[in-house]
C-alpha cells in the first residue's frame, strides 16, 4: 500500500484490534502506538517490495 | 483308496435346500425380499468338505443343482458366478418406487404450507450462531484494504487499456475443409493478396494445421478472410486441397514497459507532520511519539464503533470488557463505605471479587472494573497514575466543609491567570529531580489546612489520569510523628485554580504560620511525606481565628518548629492583624477588596481625616493579605500596579501607598480604634483542641 493512502488512526485498525484482543490484556498507549506503527510500516514496506 | 463320489450320488434337491438354508442364515437380518448373494467358489469350498469332493467338481454339482432350483438366480459379475436368493424364496427385484422416504417427504410434502408470507419459509429470527456471509467487495476497496496487490490490479487494468487501444484485428475464420466436386471458383470471395500457390499432390484430405493467429492491424472495419479452398484441376477426379498460405504473423509493437512505481513510505498527520515509515521505530517514536500517541488516542476516542476503549493510558477492546451488574456495583459501594475511605482498584478486586493477580485475566478484570466504575455516577475516580483509587457518594469529605470548592477555586484563580511566582526560587527540573518542595506556611493555609496548587506543587504532585478528573486523594505521612492524613488535590479547571486540602489537623497540631514545611515524594505514587524543621519550644502570642465569634485574636501558642519570623503573625510583629475583618469566603474572592481592607487596617494613616491615606510595607501587606486569603507577591504587585488608588514602585521603595477615592467609604481607622478596646482576652485553650472539640459545625459554609 502506498503510504499516501494511509490515514493515521483508521488504516489497519482492524489489525491493531486483532492484536490487542489476542494479547488478552490492556496495553499502554505507547505500546499500542508502537504496534500500530509496526503494522503500518509492514503494510507499506511489504507492498513496496 | 477311496473313490470320490460323482455328481450322480449327490442329491441336487437336498443340496439346493442346504444351500438355501445356509444363505438364509447368512441374511437372517435382511428383509424378506432383500437379495442374499453368495459366490460359487465360496459355496464349493464350503460343501466340498462336507461332500468330500474336489472343489471344482463340487462347483459343477452346485451349479447344476442351483440352476435347477427356481429359488436361485444365477448372475455373473466380473467372471465370478454368484447365486442370489432371498429369505422368502426366490428373489424378485422390487419394481414399485419407494415414495415413503425422508427425502421425498421433505421435498414434496403432502400438505405444503402456503407461501404467502416469506416468514413461513424463511426464518426471520437471528440464527444462534452467526455465519459470515460472503460479501462482494469491489476491487477498489480490496486494494484500499490491502487484500489485493495494487500491482496485480494495475497490470490487469493496463492490459485492458492496451487491448482497447490496439487496432482492430482481422479475424481468421477457420472454415472446415470441405472438398466438394464443385466447379472451380472463378474468383475468391474477397480480393486478398495471395501468395502464389503451389499445387500439392493429390490427396484426399490434408490436415490443415491451425495457424498461429496474430492480430493484424487493419484500418477499415474488420474483414473476414475466408481461407482459400481451391479445387485442383478437374483432370484428376480427386479434389485437391490447397493449403492455406502461411499466415502473416504480425508482432505488435512492444508495449512500453510500465515504469517501476516507487511506493511512498511517508504519510502525513492531520496537522501536516510527515511520518516516514522507513525510519527506525525508535527514532520515529523519539521524535514524534507524543504527537502520534495523542493523534492515535484522539482517533480511538472518536471511533464511532468504540472498538477500543481506554482508561487513562491503557487501552483494551470493548468486546473484552467485563460487565458489572447492579449487585456488583452495590457490593463495591458498600465495601467502600465500610472502609470509610478511597480504595485501590486492586483492593476492590481482591476483597470484593476475590480475584487473584496470578489469574491470567487479572489485568483484563482490573481494566474492566476501572472502566465500568468510571461510567457510573455513584463512583468517583480519585487516583493517580500507578494508584487507581475509587471513592463513592456518602463518604466523609476530606478536609471538612469550611471551604467550599467553588469559592476556593475562585480564590486560587490567580494561579491560572499567570500570577504564580512560586518558581522564582526553584525550578521544575530541580523539584522533579529532588522530589520535594519546601515552602512557607501562611496563616490562611495554616488555618484551613489548604495549600494552593501552585507551579511547585504541580511539578511535584501527580497530575490527573483522566481528562475529566477533578480531584485525587493522596496520603501524606509524617515521619516525625508517625501520623498520616488523606489529602485531596483539587485540580484546576478552566479559570479556577487548584489546591490541596486535608492538612488542617496536622498543621494545627504541629505547626504555626510562618513555618517552613517540606513535601516530598513517598514510596508509592500516591504517598508523600510532610516534614518541617524542628526547633526548641517557643512560646509566642500568635494570631488565631475564633470561628465562633468570627474574629481574629492573638493567643499564646507553644511551638516546636523553625519559623521565618518575618512571616510569623505574632502580636509583637503584626499587632494589627487581629483587626482584620473575617470576611465570608464569598467576599474573600474579591482580591481588590481584601487588598484595600488590609492596607486600611494594617497601614499607617499618613493623610488627614478628610483625605485619608495609608502606607504599609509590601512584606507586611503580603502577610496581612495571606491572612485572609492566599495570594502571591505577583498578584499583589499586579493589583497595586493596576489599581489607581495605589502607589507602589518596588525599585524606589518597598512602601505601598493607598489613597482611597473620596467618598468611597469611611476610613478603617475608626473601626480599628473602636474595636481595639474590645479585643478578646487571651484564651489558654489551644486552637487545635478548640477546633476538634466540636466548636465548628457544618453550618459554617
Amino acid at each position: 500500500m502506498d503510504a499516501k493512502m494511509v490515514t493515521f488512526g483508521e488504516t489497519a485498525m482492524d489489525k491493531l484490534l486483532q492484536w490487542l484482543r489476542s494479547s488478552g490484556e490492556p496495553k499502554d498507549i505507547d505500546e499500542l502506538l508502537r504496534q500500530y506503527l509496526e503494522l503500518l510500516s509492514k503494510l507499506v514496506m511489504e507492498e513496496s517490495q | 483308496m477311496t473313490v470320490a463320489p460323482t455328481t450322480d450320488v449327490v442329491d441336487q434337491s437336498a443340496l439346493a435346500e442346504a444351500i438355501h438354508r445356509l444363505m438364509r442364515a447368512q441374511g437372517v437380518l435382511f428383509a424378506l425380499d432383500a437379495p442374499i448373494r453368495q459366490s460359487l467358489p465360496n459355496l464349493a469350498a464350503f460343501f466340498a468338505v462336507r461332500y468330500k469332493l474336489d472343489p471344482v467338481a463340487m462347483s459343477e454339482v452346485i451349479e447344476a443343482a442351483l440352476d435347477a432350483d427356481e429359488r436361485f438366480i444365477r448372475e455373473v459379475l466380473a467372471d465370478e458366478v454368484r447365486f442370489v436368493t432371498s429369505r422368502q424364496g426366490g428373489y424378485v427385484p422390487r419394481n414399485e418406487p419407494d415414495t415413503h422416504s425422508f427425502k421425498q417427504r421433505l421435498q414434496d410434502p403432502d400438505h405444503p404450507l402456503p407461501i404467502d408470507d416469506i416468514s413461513v419459509v424463511v426464518s426471520t429470527s437471528r440464527p444462534a450462531i452467526t455465519t459470515v456471509e460472503p460479501v462482494f467487495i469491489s476491487d477498489y476497496w480490496q486494494v484500499q484494504a490491502g487484500l489485493v496487490s495494487v500491482r496485480a490490479e494495475e497490470d490487469a487494468l493496463a492490459h485492458e487499456l492496451t487491448t482497447l487501444s490496439e487496432p482492430p484485428v482481422v479475424v481468421l475464420v477457420d472454415v472446415p475443409l470441405v472438398v466438394a466436386p464443385t466447379p472451380p471458383l472463378e474468383a475468391p470471395v474477397e480480393a486478398v493478396p495471395m501468395v502464389p500457390t503451389q499445387v500439392a499432390p493429390p490427396v484426399s484430405f490434408t490436415p490443415v494445421h491451425e495457424p498461429v493467429v496474430a492480430p493484424i492491424p487493419l484500418a477499415p472495419p474488420a474483414e473476414v478472410v475466408v481461407p482459400l479452398v481451391v479445387q485442383a484441376a478437374p483432370e484428376p477426379p480427386a479434389p485437391v486441397v490447397v493449403p492455406l498460405p502461411e499466415p502473416v504473423v504480425v508482432t505488435p509493437p512492444p508495449r512500453p514497459m510500465r515504469p517501476q512505481v516507487e511506493r511512498g513510505t511517508i504519510f502525513t498527520l492531520a496537522d501536516g507532520t510527515p511520518i516516514d515509515l522507513r525510519r527506525p521505530m525508535k527514532e520515529l517514536l523519539a521524535e514524534h511519539g507524543a504527537t502520534l500517541a495523542q493523534a492515535l488516542a484522539d482517533k480511538l476516542e472518536h471511533d464511532p464503533l468504540r472498538r477500543i476503549v481506554s482508561f487513562g493510558r491503557r487501552y483494551f477492546p470493548e468486546a473484552n470488557v467485563i460487565n458489572l451488574g447492579k449487585n456488583d456495583l452495590r457490593k463495591i459501594r458498600d465495601y467502600l463505605l465500610e472502609r470509610g475511605g478511597p480504595l485501590l482498584d486492586t483492593e476492590l478486586i481482591a476483597d470484593v471479587f476475590y480475584h487473584n493477580p496470578r489469574q491470567s485475566d487479572y489485568e483484563g478484570v482490573r481494566f474492566s472494573l476501572n472502566y465500568r466504575l468510571h461510567r457510573e455516577k455513584d463512583f468517583e475516580f480519585v487516583g493517580v497514575e500507578g494508584a487507581l483509587l475509587w471513592s463513592t457518594k456518602g463518604m466523609p469529605a476530606i478536609g471538612g466543609k469550611r471551604v467550599k470548592a467553588a469559592e476556593m477555586g475562585q480564590i486560587t484563580s490567580y494561579l491560572v491567570e499567570g500570577l504564580d511566582d512560586s518558581l522564582q526560587n526553584q525550578s521544575v527540573e530541580t523539584i522533579r529531580e529532588q522530589g520535594s518542595v519546601t515552602r512557607l506556611l501562611t496563616f490562611f493555609e495554616w488555618e484551613y489546612g489548604v495549600l494552593p496548587l501552585d507551579a511547585t506543587l504541580t511539578a511535584l504532585l501527580p497530575g490527573p489520569v483522566l481528562p475529566d478528573q477533578r480531584s485525587a486523594v493522596l496520603r501524606f505521612d509524617s515521619p516525625q510523628h508517625y501520623t498520616q492524613a488523606l489529602v485531596e488535590v483539587r485540580y484546576p479547571t478552566g479559570n479556577r485554580g487548584g489546591w490541596l486540602q486535608g492538612l488542617e489537623e496536622f498543621f494545627h497540631a504541629h505547626l504555626i504560620p510562618g513555618a517552613l514545611i517540606t513535601i516530598a515524594r513517598g514510596q508509592e505514587p500516591h504517598s508523600f511525606t510532610i516534614s518541617y524543621e524542628e526547633a526548641s519550644e517557643t512560646d509566642d502570642r500568635i494570631l488565631t481565628f475564633d470561628e465562633k465569634k468570627n474574629k481574629f485574636a492573638f493567643a499564646n501558642i507553644a511551638y516546636f518548629a523553625a519559623v521565618d519570623t518575618d512571616q510569623l503573625p505574632s502580636q509583637s510583629r503584626f499587632g494589627r492583624l487581629n483587626r482584620l475583618k473575617a470576611f465570608p469566603m464569598g467576599e474573600r474572592r474579591k482580591a481588590e477588596l481584601i487588598l484595600e481592607h488590609v492596607i486600611e487596617t494594617m497601614g499607617e494613616q499618613v493623610g488627614t481625616r478628610a483625605a485619608p491615606s495609608y502606607t504599609l510595607s509590601f512584606d507586611d501587606l503580603f502577610v496581612g493579605y495571606n491572612t485572609l486569603r492566599p495570594g502571591s507577591r505577583a498578584l499583589l504587585q499586579s493589583l497595586l500596579t493596576h489599581g489607581a488608588e495605589f502607589a507602589f514602585d518596588a525599585a524606589i521603595s518597598e512602601m505601598v501607598f493607598y489613597t482611597p477615592a473620596p467618598g468611597s467609604k469611611a476610613p478603617a481607622e475608626d473601626e480599628a480604634t473602636t474595636e481595639e478596646p474590645t479585643e478578646e482576652p487571651v484564651t489558654e485553650v489551644q486552637p487545635t483542641r478548640r477546633r476538634y472539640g466540636g466548636r465548628y459545625s457544618d453550618d459554617d459554609e
